[in-house]
């Protein structure tokens, strides 16, 4: 069976050790699949070290950019996902099958990248962790924060997920150039959705996106708990939809 | 019609100049909003000194108070105001956002396993 050829977009902010055990963990599957990271420096401080991803990495296709300041995860995930869709960034075997946002603080395993991609690369165009069906020891304030999430992007994007804000997704290429993230911040989540949503009700039945949940296990650390959203964040994905439903900021 | 000159009038008729010395420093470029704010801040002042105008203004138009007057269109200028400086700092934020990411694409490269750039494509 030919490997899959999967992009793997991932922001990175200050994330210092943790970078470098998600790229190991990467390089690990490497036999398994085509892979290259897109990983987008969002204005850490101080800067990735590159020697240390180059160590961490090895064998493993990284391209590296890096935002001049911090824009948020949105925009640094809106980044890679452009430069991933640059041809001049494909491999040699052949244009990307599966395009994977992934976190780089090692929340996500390497492994469910994996499956997203084979789902994409099986026939759907868009194939989204679930959490929850993967066994993750979710923590109860983040259970009771994604159900309020759950209930809030069925109401306004009209998607209908167990999981919602999980970072792990796949998309096809088709899929993948409908995502124009603009939401700089956490918003991009349901922003995405919304998109996702929209691309998959489309009139004409071949244009319709393919959307499927595939379980995946989330790692929560006391380190990626201390750093992922809260529920003061949730008011600032309100005030960041709000501001986008104004001015501009959200699908057309 | 007599002038209320009162302590309070006194203090918001200093602000109004201070405000306005203010804008003539750093308006100085730009002189028909200055004349503009000039008229502005002349109105008030005489609003201020002479609050009977106000009120019959109010009277006129059915408004209660003379002070209601001129606090009602004020509070949908502030909003106006607020809600278009918002949308400056989206905007401002969209073309930061645009031009953080071209520098980060045209500095994109491949890392090599000792750290180094290979190339550049």
């Amino acid at each position: 069976m030919p490997r899959v050829r999967i992009a793997v977009l991932m922001p990175a902010f200050n994330e210092d050790g943790r970078l470098a055990r998600t790229l190991d963990e990467l390089r690990a599957c490497a036999a398994q699949a085509t892979l290259t990271v897109f990983l987008v420096d969002d204005g850490s401080v101080p800067t990735i070290d590159e020697v240390a991803i180059g160590v961490a990495a090895q064998g493993l296709r990284v391209v590296m950019a890096r935002h001049a300041v911090n824009l948020g995860q949105g925009a640094a995930l809106e980044t890679a996902r452009r430069l991933a869709l640059e041809p001049r960034w494909a491999p040699a075997e052949g244009p990307f099958e599966a395009f994977v946002t992934m976190d780089s603080d090692g929340q996500h395993r390497a492994s469910d990248v994996l499956a997203l991609a084979s789902a994409v690369a099986g026939g759907a165009d868009v194939a989204l962790g679930d959490r929850f069906a993967g066994g993750s020891e979710v923590p109860t304030s983040r259970r009771v924060l994604l159900a309020f999430a759950r209930v809030f992007e069925r109401a306004t994007t009209g998607l209908r997920l167990s999981d919602v804000h999980n970072g792990l997704r796949a998309f096809g290429p088709r899929a993948m150039t409908q995502m124009r993230i603009r939401q700089n911040r956490m918003a991009h989540a349901t922003e995405i959705s919304r998109r996702i949503s929209r691309a998959s009700a489309a009139r004409a039945k071949d244009d319709a996106l393919r959307v499927v949940e595939v379980p995946v296990s989330v790692r929560y650390t006391d380190e990626s708990l201390a750093k992922g959203q809260r529920a003061s964040g949730a008011i600032a994905i309100l005030v960041d939809l709000f501001q986008g439903f104004l001015f501009g900021g959200e699908p057309r | 019609m007599i002038a209320e000159v009162t302590p309070a009038a006194i203090a918001l008729v200093g602000l109004l100049v201070a405000l306005f010395l203010h804008d003539f420093v750093t308006l100085a470029r730009n002189r028909r909003l200055l004349l503009l704010q000039a008229l502005v801040f002349a109105l008030g002042a005489t609003l201020i000194v002479y609050p009977e105008i106000a009120r019959r203004l109010a009277h006129f138009v059915g408004i209660g108070r003379g002070v209601d007057f001129v606090l009602y269109p004020l509070v949908i200028w502030l909003v106006r105001e607020s809600l278009l400086s918002r949308r400056r700092r989206h905007e401002e934020q969209e073309k930061v956002t645009e031009l953080v990411r071209a520098l980060a694409a045209s500095g994109a490269h491949e890392i090599s396993p000792a750290g180094a750039r290979p190339h550049t494509r």
